[in-house]
């Protein structure tokens, strides 16, 4: 699960980024954030990835009292967290399998265990036939894919993406978001941080607003609501 | 705990190294440069102190003895001399032994024909004390002291002349040190810039090893070994540059100005080895640790 409570954020400049933000959200849960650009969408995936740590309230992600957490424990944290971003951020002198591999090579995952697990999470994104290629020999649709591969590989609870769909057009964006649900499905709480009006109204999940550093609006099976943005 | 593989670091050290070739051949270049003169100061020291060693001239005074005296009106004078207050040691080295000793010194210096010559019969050699004084504050009066003792034909203090060496070698000493210290401030910042380069490169990477989970460890662990690799290959160059320099100076001085003392370079390699080495890699480290702790963060 994860809790914040009366969470602010004020950057050194001044800049009150979140304001007193209660949210929770339960385990296995799909919940779009949005908000315009300098809402705090990003103050609030910073504070979630432990980027940034909270001026007041506390925040919980399971067992993790993040504003506590010691620097020697964020690794380990991050481990429980997979993130996609609107730039895919592949490494494009690596395959497909190798950046995938990556995430899993890192965490110090043995060889026999990457050569297993990397084929059967390709194979969950439909990209098995593509295990050669590499980043520039796919379109935008199937980077985001080898992200969210990268993403899932070594297992995290939670899979945090953010503008998923920014970078890519609208039948691949809807075939990310059919993936993110089908993640969703296995029982992962699933963060998408977007401006897609579309998606959002198409997929009806929770929806939580933010403007100006205020959650101002959180709905299950919610619209994108244009009035408050 | 898993285990990560060194060859993975290695591996990866290796590629940041290749890929910012210029500014890891800058640093070598620096450091390699820091490390000989640091050598040729360090050599020059150890050389000053050998010669001083040799000329006697250490804080002792010579003292020959009269040809006539007895074993037992040595052993008064000895008695003597060792109660002067600033007296630290004395040694007695008798006519035998002094001729035993320039024997040997004569045979390694080339001339077997002259030390042939000499034996116990024409010994020209006089027994002598070699004193050992502890400050020089006081060594007039001790040397007069000395030559008032019955039995003493001939007193050599050769202070002056240690005080001058002392001084060159002091000198010497300090620039060593300063040079030291800014040399090693400017290989440090060399090889923090190369660090600070190589972390630049792969910011992309390390930004996705960090979301993933990777430990700081894992992070920083090719870059501390590219430190190292820099320090190591610059010792070891340096080790090389050093002797061939030492030994070029070595015959020279060996046929030249055979009056000198040069220390074989077979007795000096090792400290000379093991210092490069330590420095080197010690600088590496250093280098890369401050740049990994500026610039990469939790």
């Amino acid at each position: 699960m994860i809790e914040l409570k009366n969470v602010s954020k004020v950057y050194p400049n001044g800049t009150v980024a979140l304001d007193k933000v209660n949210l929770r959200i339960q385990d296995g849960e799909f919940v779009f954030v949005v908000g315009a650009s300098g809402a705090g969408k990003s103050t609030l995936m910073k504070l979630l990835l432990r980027e940034e740590t909270p001026t007041e309230g506390d925040i919980f992600v399971d067992e993790y009292d993040l504003g506590k957490m010691t620097d020697k424990k964020i690794p380990f944290y991050r481990r429980q967290l997979g993130m996609v971003f609107q730039d895919f951020r592949l490494f494009p002198n690596k395959t497909v399998f190798e950046n995938v591999a990556f995430a899993m090579r890192v965490v110090g995952e043995p060889t026999k265990n990457i050569r297993r697990r990397v084929p059967t999470i390709l194979n969950t994104v439909n990209l098995q036939e593509k295990v050669k290629s590499y980043p520039r020999e796919l379109s935008g649709g199937e980077q985001q894919r080898v992200a969210l591969a990268r993403a899932l590989v070594n297992n995290p609870r939670i899979i945090i993406a953010d503008e998923p769909t920014g970078n890519i057009d609208p039948k691949m964006s809807l075939e990310i978001m059919n993936l993110l649900v089908k993640i969703h499905n296995f029982g992962k709480t699933v963060i998408v941080v977007t401006h897609e009006k579309g998606l959002v109204d198409y997929f009806k999940q929770r929806v939580v607003t933010i403007q100006d550093g205020h959650l101002v609006d959180d709905k299950i099976g919610g619209m994108f609501n244009n009035a408050q943005i | 705990m898993r285990r990560y593989s060194a060859t993975y670091f290695i591996g990866q050290s290796l590629k940041g190294l290749w890929k910012n070739g210029v500014m890891s051949f800058a640093s070598v270049l620096v450091l390699l440069s820091s490390l000989i003169v640091m050598g040729s100061f360090s050599c020059l020291v150890i050389n000053i102190d050998k010669n001083m060693e040799e000329l006697g001239v250490l804080n002792e005074i010579v003292v020959f003895i009269h040809e006539e005296r007895t074993e037992d009106e040595i052993t008064t004078m000895y008695q003597t001399v060792v109660n002067f207050d600033g007296v630290s040691k004395v040694e007695y080295i008798s006519k035998a032994q002094a001729l035993e000793e320039e024997k040997v010194k004569l045979e390694a210096a080339g001339y077997p024909y002259i030390s042939e010559s000499i034996n116990e019969e024409n010994n020209p050699y006089r027994a002598s004390f070699i004193i050992s004084y502890a400050s020089d504050a006081s060594i007039e009066d001790l040397q007069y002291k000395i030559s008032n003792v019955e039995g003493i034909e001939k007193v050599i203090c050769r202070s002056d002349i240690a005080q001058t060496l002392t001084s060159v070698r002091n000198g010497i000493s300090f620039v060593l040190v300063w040079f030291m210290i800014i040399l090693f401030v400017i290989s440090m910042f060399v090889i923090v810039n190369t660090i600070k380069l190589a972390v630049y490169a792969r910011r992309h990477e390390i930004e996705v090893m960090r979301y993933v989970g990777a430990t700081k460890s894992f992070i920083t662990i090719p870059f501390i070994i590219e430190g190292m690799v820099i320090g190591a290959a610059a010792s070891v160059i340096a080790y090389f540059v050093q002797k061939a320099m030492y030994l070029y100076i070595y015959n020279m001085i060996g046929t030249d100005y055979s009056m000198i003392t040069v220390i074989p370079f077979k007795s000096i390699s090792v400290f000379l080895l093991l210092g490069f080495v330590g420095i080197g890699i010690i600088t590496g480290v250093v280098g890369s640790s401050i740049s990994l702790r500026k610039y990469l963060k939790a």
